[in-house]
């Protein structure tokens, strides 16, 4: 069972330090994006205004819920795995 | 400065070659003419060796193991540990070896036979006699006959997928350093070139 315990404990951590860099990375990827279309559409008012209210509907996007895959997708292929080696 | 670039980059691609050859499953079309255990005390070779069976004791030195005696269809010996990977590495998840046994025990033949039983051990490691290391057996399963050729599908996908994976990652590098730390180089060195 310790053996258990040490890949959840390692797995968590390591797949969290993934969570975290992607989640960095897709909210500036996604501020660059705003700012180049508050560019392109002709400065509609003000562009912190602009931003930060793209930036709201970014936090509440399906998008960046999809990051939680980053969990999900290791589980399975473990789960897959397990039946694979074991009882297929 | 070039040759050690090249040197680091050639070491880097030729360890990671290695342990993918090491850890990615591969398949031996072979015929089974025994199975036994046997104790092992692993030494300066126990990197090589997999864990107690999951739930055991993971501290005794000593256990035995199993092992499958078999022979390639070049008529060349090929020596299968049968061990379980449990929830360590690599992550094949393997807690069933004593049923793998059972089903390794039950398709032997030999030689003499008049229609021999071949089967295909998919198995990851390596066997070298040197070091005493032996590849584990993760699966086996009837072969069709001797000529039987097995594509493998998993190492196809999984190299397809590390590899847009890798050059994901390259792609990204290059471009953060030609935006950020370039820029900042030639702010630093301006005026002394």
């Amino acid at each position: 069972m310790a053996a258990f315990a040490r890949l959840m404990f390692f797995g968590f951590l390591f797949l969290t330090v993934i969570y975290v860099v992607i989640s960095i990375w897709s909210r500036s990827v996604r501020r660059e994006k705003l700012e180049r279309e508050w560019d392109e559409q002709g400065r509609p008012g003000d562009k912190d205004t602009y931003i930060s209210s793209g930036m709201t509907d970014y936090e509440n996007s399906l998008r960046r819920k999809l990051i939680l895959l980053v969990y999900v997708i290791p589980t399975v292929a473990v789960a897959v795995i397990i039946y694979v080696t074991n009882f297929m | 400065m070039v040759y050690v670039k090249w040197g680091f980059w050639g070491l880097f691609w030729l360890i990671l070659g290695a342990f993918f050859h090491y850890t990615l499953p591969q398949h031996d079309v072979v015929r089974i003419t025994d199975t036994y255990e046997k104790r092992v005390d692993p030494g300066s070779n126990s990197l090589f060796w997999s864990n107690a069976d999951t739930g055991s004791d993971p501290t005794t030195p000593s256990r035995d193991v199993f092992f499958i005696q078999t022979f390639q269809t070049n008529d060349r010996p090929m020596i299968y540990r049968n061990e379980d990977t449990g929830w360590g590495w690599p992550p094949y998840f393997k807690f069933d070896t004593s049923n793998l046994q059972a089903e390794a025990s039950d398709l032997l033949s030999k030689k003499s036979e008049a229609t021999a039983q071949w089967v295909v051990v998919t198995h990851y490691g390596w066997r070298n006699e040197f070091f005493s290391i032996f590849p584990n057996a993760v699966s086996i399963k009837p072969a069709d006959g001797p000529d039987q050729s097995v594509i493998p599908w998993f190492n196809i996908v999984f190299l397809t997928v590390f590899a847009a994976f890798a050059w994901g990652i390259w792609v990204r590098w290059k471009r953060f350093r030609a935006n950020r730390i370039d820029p900042m180089i030639e702010d630093w060195s301006d005026g002394r070139g």
